[in-house]
């Protein structure tokens, strides 16, 4: 069942199209990355979700109502620029954003306490938070989200400015998510975070989807001409192959591009025929950030229309 | 009203506990306290003191006669006045310290009833004594000496002596005092001020706040919590419920003070209150807060700044102000149409109809007019506030056009 429906959005500021024709669905249990490079509509589209800005014309559904105060207490969002209250104390802020949401008190600090647990800052809990370092602020603005366990999570480049440790602490967190069920939307410039999670995305670029769908039919469209190749030492590997294009070089390594009609296969069979020493035979799939940058300069190349 | 609330008890308590606001509420009652306790200290020195300034004693007048009328001198007022034949011994009296005042009385007194005053440069004695009636029972019982009844003479050095009698609206001689008379003025004129001290301080705070929230972008979560009607009214609403706290605790700590000084000066004096006239005030008060508040908190969200916000704020306690500009003609005329149209109009109506209460009984459909354009005026503010509320909330660095702000109001 969709949680997120959105039919032919748009949003024009001025004489710029922010959102153009914008349709997705976000189903249960799935992560949904919403990619693009800056400016290409993402948070403007959130915010059309969040119900903080209308737009001009398009539906949006969430679980099967148009957008609306009562909705949002099914929804938990990290906005993209961070921010809580400075001179209250780290518990206190968590009660009264969630109490917001529809938690009551007891129940509020209960959770409170076992999230900050979660993120190991339940140290903390009566401190200012001000007194906390920026990557802590982070955190809690992460539990923030998940406070009243909503059905939905909308998260806006949730990994910005956080250290590796912390990125996996709240990597592990979305991925809990995803097998509690809940939908989870996450945003992002930085392709290889959401290429090792989401199920399925959309890419964005001046406000249109370029691409839609699951990640592996994607990378699969996209990927299937790579050969990962590495040789034991002083082996080479052949000047000419059958069905390949061209060969790069990286000391041991070699990266092949398959030409039309070429597969990894053959490709495998004629080594083992002239016994090459193969330590890694792997047929790469195209990172996703280089299909984005395919996808993104074509479009530039060609005028949209 | 669970959100408003909940938001209400935020800007509530967090405000209270700030540094700035907890010293505001105690700096007023600690200095009343401090006055009063060395009032305490110097004890009866300072109630003398207060006496001498206010009821200074009765000294002795010399005077010198040239118009013969005031000699002999009638013998009830031996010991307090002094004849001294001719004016150079009179004035050497005086330069001497032996005297504080010369009355000189010319020849042609009857005809021009002046008379010169002498007195040691920067002496008050002298604008005192032409001021007293000591001066005048002299003058009078001399010049009718043996030729009235002397109940007439009385009446002629003491005319008439004023007791004021007001009727209540049923035509019933009131026994309220002129302690009531000055209270029925002074609490709707202590509710004015303490309306725009509430507004200003509770303002302040509204800014700050939203300030804060801009600032640090929480109000995106908000907005996605509650709806920013919600969010406005609780706002309002705890702040307003601070203001009042700070007003509470200077009324009560001023009545307590007063009290206290009850008991030190030894002063008397019932202290009735009209409770009508405090309803209305009251009722002034909450509707006038909610007003400036929605107004000012809509348009402050509309700055780029704290700063700004205040400034475009400050616009609207031109409105507070007004009636105290013009309080010389509510004073003078409570009724003129100048006052009854400032107590029509939204924003000077709780300022000057506080100030009018005091002063005149207004006509209760001039008082249900009021309310009723004041309670329409509020319900619109508060709806066309809550939108620009909004689109100021979300506009980070950056002013709202006048074109945006209409295009909020008319969106749903």
């Amino acid at each position: 069942m969709g949680t997120v429906t959105i039919r032919d959005l748009c949003k024009r500021y001025g004489d710029l199209l922010a959102v153009d024709r914008l349709s997705f669905d976000v189903q249960r249990g799935e992560i949904f990355g919403l990619l693009g490079p800056n400016g290409a509509g993402k948070t403007t589209t959130i915010r059309m979700i969040m119900d903080i800005i209308k737009p001009d014309s398009g539906t949006i559904e969430i679980l099967g109502q148009p957008p609306s105060v009562r909705m949002m207490e099914h929804i938990g969002y990290m906005p993209e620029e961070r921010g809580l209250y400075p001179d209250l104390k780290l518990l206190d802020c968590l009660v009264y954003l969630a109490e917001l949401k529809g938690l009551s008190r007891t129940q509020a600090r209960a959770r409170g306490l076992e999230l900050l647990e979660r993120v190991e800052l339940g140290d903390y809990a009566r401190q200012k938070v001000k007194a906390l370092s920026k990557g802590m602020q982070q955190k809690v603005q992460f539990i923030v989200t998940l406070m009243h366990q909503p059905e939905i999570v909308i998260l806006d480049e949730p990994f910005q400015g956080l250290d590796p440790v912390n990125t996996e602490l709240i990597k592990s967190m979305i991925l809990e998510l995803r097998q509690k069920n809940v939908a989870v939307v996450m945003s992002s410039h930085l392709m290889n975070q959401v290429e090792q999670m989401a199920d399925r995305i959309l890419l964005m670029d001046h406000g249109q989807a370029k691409l839609y769908g699951p990640l592996h039919e994607i990378k699969a469209q996209y990927g299937r001409h790579t050969l990962l190749v590495d040789v034991g030492n002083g082996a080479e590997l052949p000047e000419t192959l059958r069905g390949v294009a061209s060969v790069t070089r990286h000391g041991h390594q070699y990266e092949a591009l398959l030409a039309e009609g070429g597969t990894p296969d053959d490709v495998l069979g004629q080594l083992v025929a002239q016994k090459v020493p193969i330590t890694r035979f792997e047929v790469g799939s195209m990172p996703l950030d280089q299909i984005f940058i395919a996808v993104v300069s074509r479009n530039h190349k060609e005028p949209t229309p | 009203m669970r959100k408003v609330l909940l938001v209400a008890r935020h800007e509530f308590w967090t405000n209270c506990k700030r540094p700035g606001f907890i010293i505001m509420t105690l700096l007023v009652p600690l200095l009343g306290l401090i006055i009063l306790g060395i009032s305490l200290l110097a004890g009866g020195r300072v109630t003398r003191f207060l006496e001498e300034q206010f009821a200074p004693q009765p000294k002795r007048i010399a005077y010198v006669d040239h118009s013969g009328l005031f000699t002999p001198m009638l013998p009830q007022y031996e010991g307090r006045f002094l004849r001294y034949p001719d004016e150079t011994q009179a004035i050497a009296a005086l330069r001497d310290r032996h005297e504080q005042t010369v009355v000189v009385i010319p020849a042609n007194y009857l005809e021009q009833g002046k008379v010169l005053a002498y007195s040691i440069k920067s002496g008050l004695s002298s604008t005192l004594a032409s001021d007293s009636t000591e001066l005048r029972s002299f003058l009078v019982d001399h010049l009718v000496a043996g030729r009235l009844d002397p109940a007439i003479t009385a009446r002629l050095r003491a005319p008439y002596s004023v007791a004021p009698v007001w009727l209540d609206e049923s035509g019933r001689p009131s026994n309220e005092g002129i302690a009531a008379m000055v209270l029925g003025f002074v609490i709707p004129y202590v509710f004015a001020i303490l309306l725009v001290m509430t507004i200003f301080t509770s303002s302040g705070y509204l800014l700050q706040g939203i300030g804060v929230e801009k600032d640090s972008r929480v109000i995106e979560i908000l907005i996605s919590s509650l709806s920013s009607t919600q969010l406005m009214a609780g706002k309002i609403l705890g702040l307003g419920a601070l203001g009042l706290l700070q007003v509470l605790v200077w009324v009560l700590s001023g009545w307590g003070l007063l009290i206290g000084a009850v008991g030190v000066f030894a002063l008397t004096g019932s202290l009735p209150i009209n409770a009508w006239q405090v309803l209305l005030s009251i009722v002034y008060f909450v509707l006038g807060y909610l007003l400036f508040g929605t107004l000012m908190g809509a348009t402050g969200a509309l700055g780029t700044s704290m700063r700004e916000g205040q400034q475009i704020a400050g616009i609207f306690s031109l409105g507070a102000a007004v009636p105290f500009m013009a309080m010389n003609f509510i004073f003078a005329n409570p009724n003129s149409p100048l006052a009854i149209v400032l107590s029509y109009i939204p924003l000077t109506s709780p300022v000057t109809m506080m100030l009018r209460l005091g002063l005149t009984s207004v006509p209760w459909q001039q008082l249900a007019f009021s309310i009723g354009l004041l309670v329409a005026a509020v319900a619109l503010s508060l709806w066309a506030g809550a939108k620009i509320f909004r689109l100021g909330l979300l506009m980070y660095g950056k002013r709202a056009s006048p074109r945006e702000v209409l295009r909020a109001l008319r969106q749903a």
